[in-house]
């Protein structure tokens, strides 16, 4: 029997941050991560959750376990034709599956999601290292009603140049 | 640093998980209880990788050296530090542990 020839050598490495990884990387380490029972950190990219979760915010996605989603609830999926990993809120739903929108994604909602597309809830967003809450809190149910209804991008437009006023102001 | 000794065995640690994606491998850390991406993400090459896979809680370090020296044309004792060095760099970032033989 003849031996196989020794390959070349190289030399082990450990490689830190800055990977590249692809939407089914993500959501393979998202479902490892899950099954221990624990949240999953990771950076959001897109718009189409603005201004409550923004491009680069790091949000945390946590495993469903005691309850299912309710409406107002922002989720983490997978999207059925595109297979894409998204983030969107819960606007209606049973046991079996969900209506979910992007809040920036006015009249284009995602249709019905199985259950089993939904990965997980989101529970925190942070933004430049600080905790952003609103959009996750008790509020969140009027959102999804406002943007069930199509009004959340009337609100938008009346709230935003008032925000930028009072946000003016505040700065000495 | 801790000494690594070549009959200790080493297993990987519950504070981490591993994931084999698209041929590389990918580790998460399982900082504060939530697996985070965002901070520390590790993955390791082809040498890096069989390595780990075979600290797996009942191979000795010189068995992980003996395995690769049997696969790989190296220079009298390359493997061997680089083997121990890997080992002590996981043990440094806690993603191994020492095992305990029962």
């Amino acid at each position: 029997m003849s031996k196989q020839p020794l390959r070349e050598y190289q030399h082990p490495d450990v490689m830190t941050n800055d990977l590249f990884l692809s939407g089914e990387a993500l959501i393979e380490l998202m479902r490892a991560v899950h099954s221990k029972g624990l949240p999953f950190r990771f950076n959001a990219g897109g718009h189409s959750m603005a201004p409550f979760i923004r491009d680069g915010d790091v949000i945390s996605v946590s495993p469903i376990s005691s309850r299912l989603p309710d409406p107002g609830d922002v989720v983490a999926f997978l999207h059925p034709e595109t297979k894409l990993l998204c983030i969107h809120r819960v606007l209606s739903g049973n046991k079996d599956a969900f209506l979910l929108q992007g809040d920036n994604m006015l009249g284009k909602p995602d249709g019905v999601i199985p259950r089993k597309a939904i990965m997980g809830l989101v529970t925190r967003v942070e933004r430049r290292g600080r905790r952003v809450r609103l959009g996750l809190g008790p509020e969140r149910r009027l959102i999804a009603l406002f943007n069930h209804w199509g009004l959340l991008a009337v609100i938008r437009q009346h709230a935003a140049p008032l925000y930028a006023y009072f946000r003016g102001r505040q700065r000495p | 640093m801790k000494n690594i000794r070549l009959d200790l065995i080493y297993a990987h640690s519950n504070d981490v998980v591993a994931r084999e994606i698209d041929g590389a491998l990918i580790i998460v850390p399982l900082t504060s209880g939530v697996g985070d991406m965002e901070d520390d993400l590790f993955s390791m090459n082809e040498t890096g990788t069989k390595i780990w896979k075979m600290l797996d809680g009942k191979k000795t370090v010189t068995a992980v050296v003996a395995v690769l020296s049997g696969e790989y044309q190296a220079e009298s004792g390359e493997i061997e530090r680089d083997v121990i060095g890997i080992v002590e760099e996981l043990l440094k970032r806690r993603m191994i542990v020492e095992a305990t033989v029962t």
